[in-house]
């Protein structure tokens, strides 16, 4: 009766069954698996095509199979590998070689809650393997991913110790709502935070999904694009001991060039700067504040395993002395991976423990006088070059007529600013395979990370606010608690001409975030630093130096998918994810998120069988429906009452309460709304091959703090769910491999991406409000203009300099007034901060033990107003900083007026990579499998017309502009790589 | 196998229970629910005079910068920011000083934007206490506060919008023409300040009592006749008469070692503001209620580091036009600094430019009338700042008089306010101008001058750096932003 029932189950899920009956007579088949270099493959895959008849090759690559004499073909696999499909003829002995699957179209790739093999796509996304990643001293698993994949910027904003890159996957996708794509390691799902946990060396596999029809499956989280990180995992059959380490020396190519002290005397003079203000002294700030900076990288990991147990262990550290004085990161990581299979290899446990511990000595990134506040490497740019560093008494020089004056120095030797963090995961993953075909899986994770900032600036650092404090303290602590839990079926089915994978899948999540902040100031001495603010002065304690916070999010979904693939040709997926989350408003808690795409294997097709231009040809199309969260705060959909100071009432002091936001209960995701045409091909022997991708996505419930009538509402904004965007763009990948010897082997692969921004929309209402929301300012000049893409410069057009030494401008409407309100007819359009075009070129060399790669990478069409610029020219403030050695030829001495006089242009081609390997011989070697040594260097060149210390800024973000930046350094790192046997 | 299918439906079931995502909120109080208790409804007062204490972002009445105080201080003759061939100091106050204002201007729309954050937080505070039947001198005081703020609006842009419910719709929010605010403003008031408790200082101290809600109305009856063109001088004088039943009196002037400045009459501008003469103050300590900047702001660093410890900014100054006009025997004239002082500095009393290409770092008179009180530091001083104080009402009572055309009964008010301030009485019955000038002798730098310059029509005058201004100038622009998220609003005409 059971029986009947799983009969009766597996007949409704495999309600197309066609399985032909296989004939009874067999034969055996034997044979090896080599790779490129003749050395066997150990624990290859092969098996007879659309049956479940198969073996794995031993330790030297040898293999037995016994299969019907019918069968015409069978398939050889592994990791990392082409698959290949060898004919049977009479013989029974074969060789089979297998090819390193470098970008090529039969990968593997993991998607969403499961893999595909790459033939098998019908989204886009991106997939690079670990050998592809960019080498060098990387402090984050993004820096190797830089240039790599076609849509997927990789943005590093200088190289501060212990700072990340961004990125951004098609662009912009939201405005407040975070455009961070969501991140997944080894199925554990989190922010960009969660690469902090990942060690560059132990990466296996990245994937990208860029359009919705593959991350539509990740639903309200999906959005903004999915990177989906797999670590390495130890082979069965094999151990391994793999120590990895590289130091760089990091040097700053490019800095400003400012006056020195007998050129700003003499510029001074020019302008009256009395002599008061000259100190006399002779000193480059930028060099006192800086130094070569040095960064390692080891790792170490052992493996091992049988065929039903395998492990991975490793240990890796990040260290990094920055290049201004006194900043450091460290970062420690430590995974196992552990895989046991059990009753009769039908269950499979895999779990995963990763803890990093990380400990970030900064350099204040906010200090300066009223006027200029960057951070504290920029401060040296301002400061005037006679100002001595110490006074004779040995304080730090500081001079009481600049309001507000700062010594870097003093800075960077006096104030105290560093954090860390601990962070841990742990995952378990349990796969049941019920009947064949049928797998039931649970897996759950388990996230939390604690972090701590300790932070002291006594009034000894000259910063005017230490002084009026006499010193200020304080500590925060922050920690996060992230949890997931799903429970899966998933089917796999192949019969006859059709294939068919279904997914069923119910996921829970909840994150907890608390967090204290508490604060001191008036210190007797600076002793103590942050460490006991009881040393402080209470009486001196206000509003704010005390607070805590707790909130949390809940996120259940349903979800479902379905690959359906027909003749190997016609494939199919279909996906519906139903996501509740409790940061929505009370009137919409629920979202259907769904998305359907078909791919056409148009190579495979009989009448594409005479021809020999194409090996490879795929159409994909696809539309989806994604959503975005991230902007949406616990909270946000309430009207909600908090402490906001002190206020005084009846005679004495009491904690004043206020409505902390407008309320609005129909707060929910973003909707993303996508499609993608794309192909795949292959010609020229699969010598060159490529991927073309078209997209249109636009943002719909676009969240943003919409301008609201005041009165009545007591905020000028409300944050609502009301305008759109627009990013439209084409991508090209492109590989070529004109020489693939077994000795040499040559590869040239690139990829542009051209993108297209627009708001469409920013006005609407909610609940009759009429919300008129145009021209909102974005910094810099930049503004939000419905038609426009985000950061549309809209400026004063710069007319020239008049004979005091002001700055004039053109008055474009000719009223006789400037105006710059946001909306003055004294501005013009002219361009926007966002890049139009990505494009990176990575060609590769290798021949016998050698191999070489490089990666150039640049950006374009973009504007940068560059404020640091702008700061560094006026001569009026000759008296009190120092300027641009290009201020005295431009003769401006005041200016009222942000002006296009400071837009640049943006584009820029970076030499960003060249890498140098050597691959020792070891087969004489006892112990040693693997030896290789390397020189990388990074950020070797750039070409460009930007001024500025470095064109790659925020624009990527929507950043438009460019005031002070920590420096962007070179790197000249050596790499070593060994394998132990 | 029936095992397993049976625990797998099983865990799919108990996850039907997992699918609520109701929001629990940990760290902050309903709206809904906080205000409705009595303790709630008393913060819901307390609140609307949180707004009232001057700080950053242009928040509050006085006290700090960018807000109602530099817009209504900065566009008169006695104070301005000049910008410093030093690259210090945007334009903002020289063009206030010059009559160069724009509907963008940065002041023009924070002060709009505080004014209706406060309307939106008394209108909340009404409410609350109405509904929780609290007292109804609090209800009443409430009420006060809203007309005070309306009262303020009306002063500077006339024409506005106008609402006391705070769940409005956009289109039930009208524009009112100043007759209409003017009207709901004295209506509310005399309905409500006898209501008023006409306890003074303690529980009272820089609240709306009785005497404080006289004082707004004789304000308002003050300068009717610029807000409707209908003068109301006997009005003005008989809510000036109800003040006198508070028992107020000038606080003392003479020469004082130990009082700020050496001289008694500066106490009315210390730490707390004296009871005898004031009648409204707000309350500061800076850092936790608002903060004093006005001494701070003036002085230049090493100046006012010789003095307090902490460095000045060097910023607010005020023509020697200006300080000419007063007595060297007025006591009132030792706020103003100028030539050599402490920490090395020279003021010279010159202003060679406002803006382009900017004053001298040392050029202009400083001033120190709000002498700073601890604690205090670079970012302001824990001065109180007098909004009302028996001064201005016998001033006020001086002008009703003379312009009643009883100058022989204004003589005895302005007089005791010269003699006090160590000058004679004059010697012949006031006229206008007498106390046009006296008031600006007295009342400087407490942000009563544009209104004073107004009534007085010396506003659109040229002095200094400013040419004649239009009339239009009397009314400020309702801000872009504001026209922009509201298309019904109709701008004041000139801009």
């Amino acid at each position: 009766m059971n029986y009947f029932r799983t009969q009766l189950l597996l007949v409704i899920l495999l309600f197309l069954c066609f399985t032909k009956q296989a004939a009874a007579q067999n034969r055996i088949i034997n044979g090896s698996v080599v790779d490129q270099n003749n050395l066997p493959v150990n624990g290859a895959s092969v098996s007879l095509q659309g049956a479940t008849i198969g073996t794995t090759t031993d330790s030297s690559g040898k293999f037995i199979l016994t299969i019907p004499s019918s069968a015409k073909s069978i398939l050889v696999s592994y990791i990392g590998f082409i698959e290949q499909e060898i004919r049977l003829s009479s013989a029974n002995t074969y060789t089979v070689i297998l090819l390193p699957s470098s970008q090529t179209l039969t990968d593997v790739v993991v998607v969403g809650y499961g893999t595909a093999r790459k033939k098998d796509l019908t989204g886009a996304v991106s997939s690079i393997a670990a050998k592809e990643l960019n080498p060098g001293p990387v402090t984050s698993p993004l820096q190797q991913l830089a240039g790599k994949a076609a849509g997927v910027n990789v943005i590093q904003i200088g190289n501060e110790p212990g700072s990340s890159p961004g990125v951004r996957i098609r662009g912009i996708t939201s405005l407040v709502g975070g455009s961070d794509p969501l991140v997944v390691v080894d199925g554990v799902q989190g922010n960009m935070d969660l690469f902090r946990q990942v060690p560059p060396s132990e990466i296996e596999s990245v994937d990208v999904l860029k359009d919705a029809s593959a991350t539509a499956i990740y639903g309200s989280r999906g959005a903004p694009g999915v990177i989906i990180v797999t670590t390495r995992k130890n082979k069965s059959g094999k151990s391994s001991i793999e120590f990895n380490s590289v130091a760089s020396v990091d040097i700053i190519t490019k800095k400003l060039g400012v006056l020195n002290a007998s050129e700003w005397w003499k510029e001074a003079q020019k302008w009256n700067v009395p002599a008061s203000e000259n100190h006399a002294s002779n000193t480059n700030w930028f060099d006192v504040l800086t130094r070569d900076g040095f960064t390692q990288n080891h790792s170490l990991a052992i493996g091992g395993g049988t065929d039903k147990f395998n492990y991975r262990a490793s240990l890796a550290a990040i260290l990094q002395n920055g290049i201004v004085i006194n900043s450091n990161y460290k970062n420690y990581i430590g995974q196992i991976h552990a895989q046991q299979k059990g009753f009769d290899n039908k269950l499979t446990i895999t779990m995963n423990l990763n803890s990093n511990i990380s400990n970030t000595l900064g350099s204040p990134n906010s200090v300066g006088r009223a006027a200029f506040t960057s951070n504290l490497i920029s401060n040296a740019y301002v400061s005037r070059p006679t100002d001595p560093v110490f006074n004779a008494n040995g304080s730090y020089f500081t001079d009481p007529n600049v309001f507000q004056y700062i010594n870097p120095y003093a800075v960077s030797q006096t104030v105290i600013n560093e954090g860390g963090s601990n962070n841990l995961f742990g995952s378990l993953r349990t796969d049941l395979e019920i009947i064949k075909g049928l797998t039931a899986s649970w897996f759950g994770s388990w996230r939390k990370t604690d972090s701590y900032w300790g932070y002291y600036i006594p009034a000894a650092s000259t910063v005017a606010t230490a002084i009026d404090n006499k010193g200020i303290a304080n500590v925060s602590n922050n920690r996060a608690e992230e949890r997931l839990m799903d429970i899966s079926l998933n089917y796999k089915k192949t019969f006859g001409e059709h294939r068919i994978e279904a997914l069923a899948l119910y996921e829970y999540q909840t994150q907890v975030y608390q967090g204290n902040f508490a604060q001191a100031k008036g210190f007797i001495n600076d002793i103590t630093t942050y460490n006991a603010l009881q040393n402080g002065d209470l009486s001196k304690v206000t509003p704010g130096d005390i607070s805590s916070y707790k909130n949390d999010r809940k996120l259940v979904s349903y979800l479902g998918r379905i690959n359906y693939t027909f003749m190997d040709r016609y494939l199919l997926t279909a996906s519906i994810r139903r996501d509740g989350s409790s940061v929505f408003g009370p009137n919409v808690r629920w979202g259907n998120f769904p998305s359907g795409s078909i791919a056409w294997r148009i190579s495979e097709e009989p009448f594409m069988a005479g021809q020999d231009i194409f090996n490879e040809l795929k159409l994909r199309v696809g539309y989806g429906i994604t959503g975005n969260q991230q902007g949406l705060y616990p909270q946000n959909s309430t009207q909600l009452v908090a402490a906001s100071g002190v206020t005084y009432f009846g005679g004495s002091q009491i904690t004043n309460f206020i409505i902390t936001q407008n309320a609005n209960s129909d707060l929910k995701w973003e909707t993303r709304k996508q499609a993608n045409i794309g192909f795949d091909f292959g010609v020229m022997g699969n010598k060159l091959s490529g991927s073309i991708d078209v997209f249109k996505a636009t943002t719909e419930n676009l969240l943003f703090n919409y301008t609201v009538p005041q009165p009545p509402f007591p905020y000028g904004s409300i944050l609502a769910n009301v305008g759109s965007l627009l990013n439209e763009g084409l991508e090209i990948a492109l590989n070529y491999q004109p020489v693939k010897t077994r000795d040499m082997s040559l590869t040239l692969s690139g990829n542009v991406a051209f993108l297209r921004n627009k708001v469409l929309e920013l006005s609407g209402s909610i609940d009759g409000v009429p919300l008129n929301t145009d021209y909102v300012g974005w910094g810099n000049n930049a503004y939000l203009i419905k038609g426009m893409p985000i950061a549309t410069f809209n400026i004063l057009q710069h007319q020239g300099i008049d004979a005091v030494g002001a700055e004039t401008v053109i008055d474009r409407n000719k009223d006789g007034v400037i105006d710059q309100g946001n909306q003055s007819p004294d501005r013009y359009i002219a361009g926007s901060a966002l890049p139009k075009y990505t494009y990176a070129f990575t060609p590769s060399f290798s021949y016998r033990n050698v191999d070489i790669s490089m990666l150039w990478r640049g950006a374009g069409g973009n504007k940068i107003y560059n404020g640091l610029r702008s700061n560094l020219s006026r001569l009026e403030n000759l008296g009190k900083s120092n300027v641009l050695s290009t201020a005295p030829e431009l003769g401006l001495f005041t200016s009222q007026y942000g002006s296009d006089l400071w837009l640049e242009n943006g584009a820029f081609l970076r030499f960003d990579n060249l890498s140098l390997g050597y691959r020792f011989n070891t087969k004489s070697l006892k112990y040693v499998d693997a030896f290789r040594v390397s020189i990388t260097g990074s950020n070797l060149a750039i070409i460009t017309d930007y001024s500025g210390i470095d064109p790659e800024l925020s624009g990527a973000y929507g950043g438009a502009g460019d005031n002070g930046i920590y420096p962007r350094t070179t790197n000249i790192a050596i790499g070593l790589n060994v394998i132990f046997k | 196998m029936k095992k397993i299918f049976v625990c797998i439906l099983f865990s799919l079931l108990l996850t039907q229970s997992c699918t609520k995502v109701d929001e629990v909120v940990y760290d902050k109080y309903a709206a809904s629910t906080f205000y409705s208790s009595p303790a709630g409804s008393d913060v819901a007062l307390a609140s609307v005079y949180a707004l009232i204490a001057g700080n950053w972002g242009g928040v509050g009445y006085a006290g700090a910068d960018n807000g109602w105080y530099d817009l209504n201080v900065m566009s008169s003759d006695e104070q301005v920011i000049p910008h410093r061939n030093t690259g210090d100091w945007q334009l903002d106050f020289a063009q206030l000083y010059k009559h160069e204002w724009l509907p963008t201007h940065s002041i023009v729309a924070n002060t709009w934007t505080w004014l209706y954050r406060a309307v939106f937080t008394a209108n909340l505070a009404v409410e609350q206490l109405v509904n929780a039947k609290a007292d109804p001198s609090k209800i009443a005081e409430a009420k006060v506060l809203r007309a005070f703020f309306y009262y303020l609006l009306m002063d500077d842009w006339g024409n506005i919008p106008f609402y006391t419910e705070n769940n409005v719709t956009v289109e039930n929010l009208p524009q009112k023409n100043r007759q209409e605010v003017f009207d709901f403003v004295v209506s509310e008031l005399k309905e409500n300040v006898e209501k008023l408790s006409p306890n003074k200082g303690g529980q009272y101290y820089g609240r709306f009592n009785k005497w404080a809600g006289y004082a707004l109305l004789a304000k308002v009856y003050l300068n009717a006749e610029v807000y409707t063109g209908t003068a109301m001088w006997q009005e003005c004088l008989s809510a000036c008469e109800k003040i006198s039943g508070g028992g107020f009196s000038l606080h003392p002037g003479a020469a004082k070692s130990g009082s700020p400045l050496g001289y008694q009459y500066f106490e009315l501008f210390g730490d707390v503001c004296p009871e005898d003469e004031t009648i409204l103050a707000i309350y500061t300590k800076v850092d936790i209620v608002g903060r004093n900047i006005f001494t701070v702001r003036s002085l230049h660093g090493p100046h006012a580091n010789a003095l307090f410890g902490f460095s000045g900014w060097n910023g607010s100054v005020t023509h020697k036009n200006y300080v000419d006009r007063f007595d060297d025997n007025d006591i009132r004239k030792k706020q103003f600094i100028s030539g050599q002082v402490e920490g090395g500095v020279t003021y010279s009393r010159e202003l060679s430019s406002l803006d382009n290409p900017g004053a001298d770092r040392l050029e202009g008179i400083r001033n120190m009338k709000f002498y700073p009180a601890a604690p205090m530091n670079g970012g302001g001083a824990s001065n109180d700042f007098p909004i009302y104080r028996y001064a201005d009402i016998l001033l006020m009572k001086a002008e009703c008089h003379a312009r009643l055309g009883h100058a022989a009964e204004a003589k005895p008010f302005i007089d005791q306010v010269r003699v006090r301030a160590g000058l004679n009485a004059l010697p012949a019955n006031p006229t206008l101008e007498d106390i046009y000038k006296e008031r600006g002798f007295e009342l400087t730098w407490e942000g009563h001058r544009r209104q004073d310059m107004i009534r007085f029509e010396k506003f659109l005058d040229p002095h200094d750096f400013k040419p004649q201004s239009g009339a239009f100038r009397k009314l400020f622009p309702i801000p872009t932003f504001a026209l922009n998220a509201n298309k019904n609003l109709v701008q004041n005409p000139g801009y």
